[in-house]
C-alpha cells in the first residue's frame, strides 16, 4: 500500500531521480549518535558501503539535525541549521544525502520541505547562511539509507548479492516513528502499513514477523522527562514481537536502538522477559553480503545476538 | 461489489468477562467505507453488532474505531484501502479505551481530560461590562482555525503511546485544545492555562507522531511543540525536566554544533541531583560503560561551529 495521501501532500522530493544514483556517489549525514554511543552502526554502514560498490562522502562539517527538540525551543532554528548541511552538499556537487538515523530522515526531510515549499523561508535562511557565505538552492533530496538500498540497489540486487543468508532467522522489523510519520514528509511508503523492512528481511534470507508494535514508538525521546516512560513502551512492544515468534529486531534509527536494546532488561519486571537482540539495518545487510561479523561491533549490545545467531548457524 | 470478511471484536460487559471474535462475510461496492460494510453486517447478518456512528460523513467524531490495528474513523477509511490480502479487515474497539459493547468504549478520561483545561473563554472582563463585541484580526484567528476543526473523535487518544504506559498525560486532542485558547488573544488566563498542562506533563509527549494520522488536520503533534514554544517563551514551569532537555539540547547544539549526549543526561536530570541521575540512568549507564558504549564526556565541536553559532544568535534562539 502507498501513502494514503491526496497528490498534492506528498513530499516534493518523494521519488525524485538523482545524481548520485548513476555516479554511485552519496552525501552522507551520520547524525551525532551514530558518531557517539552507536559507532558500530557508524562502522558497519561504511562496510556495508564498500561491498555494495558505493561511496557515502560525509558531511563533516554538518551540525545535528536539531533532532525533534529544538523545534520545542524555536520555530526556525531546526529549518536553517539544516539548509547550512545542505548548502554543503551543494558545494561538493551532491544532490542527494544519506541518512541513516529515522529521526535525522524525518526533521531533515520536514526542514528541506518547509524550505522547499516556501520561498520566504528559503529567503530567510539564506539570508542567514549569506553572513557566512553560504548558500541553499534547494537541490538537494535527503534519504534513509533503507530507502536507498531498495531504490538504488533493489531488492533483486541485494538477493542476488546475498552470500550468507540469514538461514530463517525470524526478525521482527521495528519501524518506530520518524522513518514513516508524518506521511506528508516523509511519504516514501505507508505509514500505517510499511512493507520495506520486511521485505529486506526476506531478501536476506530471513523470516519477517508482523506484530502491532513495529510502527509504535520506544520513548527514546521522553526516557529523561519521567522514569519508567520509555521502559515501558518498550516492553509493549518487545512483549508483542516476542509473543508473535521473534527471534531479533532490525531498526533503521540508532534511537531506537539506544532504547530497545538498553530498556529490555528493565522491562522485564513488568512485561516479562524478551531478550529479543536488536540489529542496527546495516549490520544485518552487511551481514548477509558477506562482512565479518567481527568487524559488525555485535558484542556492543546490551542484548548480545550471540546465542540466537549460533542456534540458526550464521556464526559458530 | 467485493467480498470482504469482517473480523470483529465481540464483548459486552453486562454480560461477557472474556471478548470472542466473529468473522462475518459481506458483499459490499468496491469503493465502500468500513463504517458502511459495519452497518450492511449488522442489517444484513447480525443486529447486535454495536458501533457508535451519526454523520457517516467525518462531522460528528463518533466512529473511530481501530482498523486492523490502526484507530481511524471508519466512515472516512475506504474498505479497498485497508483490505488485507485474505479478504479480511480487523475491526476492533479504539485502544487505551475500556470496552463497553463490542467498538462502543467508554469515552469518560478522555472528556475528564477536556474538563481540565476549561475548555472556554475566560476574558480579563466579564461579558455583562463588555459593550461590543470581543474583536479578533484575522490573523490572529487564523493560528485557531485548524484546532477549531477537532471533532473530539479521540483517534489521536487511541493512537498515543504514552497514554497507554501513563493514562496521567492529557494526551494530544486536549493539549491542542489548551493551545486554542493559550493563543487566543481574548483569553485571560494564558500562562494559568500553560501551567495546568505542563502538570498535565505536556512535556511527557514522546514525538511520536501517530496523532498526525488526526482526520481533521488538526496535526496535534504540530500544537503540542506550539505549546512547549509559548511555556518557554512565558517561562513557565521552567523546573522541570522537559522545558530543561529541550534548552540544553539547544545549548550543546550552539556549542559544538552536535548533541552531546552526556552534557544533555546532566543538564536535564540535574547535575547535583545525584539520586535523580542514579535512577535515571542505572542501571543502565554502567552496563553501557561495560560495553564501551557510553557517549564521549566532551564531544570535540564541528569544523566552523561558528557558522552554528551566527544561526542560533540571528534566531536569538534561548539555551537557557
Ligand atoms: S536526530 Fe539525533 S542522531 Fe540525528 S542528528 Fe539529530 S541528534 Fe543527531
Ligand atoms: S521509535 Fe523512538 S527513537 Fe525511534 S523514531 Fe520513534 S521516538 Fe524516535
Ligand atoms: S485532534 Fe484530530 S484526532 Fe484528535 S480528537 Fe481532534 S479531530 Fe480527533
Ligand atoms: S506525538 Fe506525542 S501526543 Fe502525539 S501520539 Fe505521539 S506521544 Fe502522543
Ligand atoms: S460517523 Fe461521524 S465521524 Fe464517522
Amino acid at each position: 500500500m502507498s501513502a494514503t495521501l491526496l497528490p498534492e501532500e506528498r513530499p516534493l522530493d518523494a521519488h525524485r531521480a538523482s545524481r548520485s544514483r548513476e555516479t554511485k556517489r552519496y552525501g552522507f549525514f551520520p547524525g551525532c549518535v551514530a558518531k557517539e554511543s552507536c559507532k558500530e552502526l557508524f562502522n558497519s554502514t561504511m562496510l556495508l558501503a564498500d561491498k555494495l560498490g558505493i561511496e557515502l562522502i560525509e558531511l563533516t562539517a554538518a551540525s545535528c539535525c536539531g533532532a525533534s527538540v529544538v523545534n520545542d525551543v524555536n520555530r526556525d532554528v531546526a529549518r536553517v541549521l539544516n539548509a547550512r548541511t545542505y548548502a554543503q552538499a551543494e558545494a561538493l556537487g551532491l544532490d542527494d544525502v544519506i541518512t541513516i538515523c529515522s529521526t535525522c530522515t524525518g526533521h531533515m526531510r520536514a526542514a528541506n520541505k518547509e524550505l522547499l515549499e516556501s520561498e520566504e523561508r528559503m529567503d530567510q535562511a539564506n539570508a542567514i547562511l549569506g553572513k557566512f557565505g553560504a548558500k541553499y538552492s534547494g537541490g538537494v533530496m535527503v534519504r534513509h539509507l533503507l530507502w536507498m538500498l531498495i531504490d538504488d540497489v533493489g531488492l533483486d540486487n541485494l538477493r542476488s548479492m546475498v552470500v550468507r543468508p540469514l538461514n530463517g532467522l525470524k526478525v521482527a522489523p521495528f519501524y518506530g516513528c520518524h522513518i514513516i510519520r508524518p506521511e506528508n514528509v516523509n511519504g516514501w511508503e505507508s505509514a500505517r502499513n510499511p512493507h520495506s523492512l520486511e521485505d529486506l528481511i526476506e531478501a536476506l534470507g530471513g523470516e519477517a514477523v508482523d506484530y502491532a508494535g513495529k510502527t509504535r514508538c520506544c520513548g527514546f525521546h521522553v526516557q529523561l522527562e519521567k522514569d519508567g516512560i520509555a521502559t515501558n513502551m518498550v516492553g509493549q512492544n518487545m512483549r508483542m514481537a516476542k509473543d508473535n515468534g521473534a527471534e531479533a529486531v532490525i531498526t533503521p534509527c540508532p534511537l531506537c536502538h539506544l532504547a530497545l536494546d538498553g530498556y529490555q532488561q528493565d522491562a522485564g519486571a513488568r512485561w516479562g522477559r524478551t531478550d529479543l537482540p536488536t540489529f542496527h539495518l546495516p549490520q544485518l545487510v552487511a551481514y548477509a553480503l558477506g562482512v565479518a561479523p567481527e568487524k559488525l561491533g555485535l558484542n556492543k549490545h546490551l542484548v548480545s545476538p550471540r546465542e540466537i545467531m549460533v542456534q540458526r548457524e550464521l556464526i559458530s | 461489489m467485493a467480498k470482504i470478511k469482517l473480523d470483529l471484536f465481540r464483548f459486552d460487559e453486562a454480560v461477557d468477562t472474556v471478548p470472542h471474535r466473529d468473522l462475518i462475510e459481506v458483499e459490499v461496492p468496491e469503493a465502500t467505507t468500513v463504517l458502511d460494510a459495519l452497518e450492511t453486517a449488522k442489517a444484513e447478518i447480525d443486529g447486535s453488532i454495536s458501533f457508535r456512528r451519526s454523520c457517516r460523513s467525518a462531522i460528528c467524531g463518533s466512529c473511530s474505531m481501530s482498523i486492523n490495528g490502526v484507530t481511524a474513523l471508519a466512515c472516512k477509511t475506504n474498505c479497498r484501502d485497508v483490505v488485507k490480502d485474505d479478504g479480511t479487515i480487523a475491526v476492533d474497539p479504539m485502544q487505551n479505551f475500556q470496552p463497553m459493547k463490542d467498538m462502543v468504549v467508554h469515552m469518560d478520561p478522555f472528556w475528564d481530560k477536556y474538563a481540565r483545561l476549561k475548555p472556554y473563554l475566560q476574558p480579563k472582563d466579564k461579558d455583562s461590562e463588555h459593550e461590543i463585541e470581543r474583536r479578533v484580526s484575522p490573523d490572529d484567528m487564523k493560528k485557531l482555525v485548524d484546532v477549531a476543526n477537532c471533532i473530539m473523535c479521540a483517534t489521536c487518544y487511541s493512537l498515543c503511546p504514552v497514554v497507554s504506559v501513563d493514562p496521567a498525560f492529557a494526551g494530544p486532542a486536549a493539549i491542542a485544545y489548551a493551545y486554542r485558547f493559550i493563543e487566543d488573544v481574548r483569553d485571560a488566563k494564558r500562562d494559568e492555562r500553560i501551567a495546568q498542562i505542563s502538570e498535565d506533563y505536556l512535556w511527557l509527549c514522546a514525538h511520536c507522531y501517530a496523532c498526525s494520522y488526526c482526520p481533521k488536520h488538526v496535526e496535534p503533534n504540530n500544537r503540542i511543540v506550539d505549546v512547549k514554544r509559548a511555556a518557554i517563551k512565558d517561562r513557565v514551569m521552567m523546573n522541570e525536566r522537559g522545558p530543561r532537555h529541550a534548552l540544553v539540547v539547544s545549548k550543546t547544539i550552539k556549542q559544538t554544533g552536535m548533541l552531546a549526549e552526556t552534557e544533555v543526561i546532566l543538564g536535564t536530570v540535574g547535575r547535583f541531583n545525584v539520586v535523580g541521575l542514579i535512577k535515571a540512568l542505572a542501571p543502565l549507564g554502567p552496563r553501557m560503560a561495560l560495553r564501551g558504549k557510553q557517549p564521549p564526556v566532551f564531544v570535540k565541536p564541528i569544523p566552523k561551529v561558528d557558522e552554528v553559532r551566527t544561526i542560533f544568535e540571528a534566531l536569538e534562539v534561548p539555551v537557557s
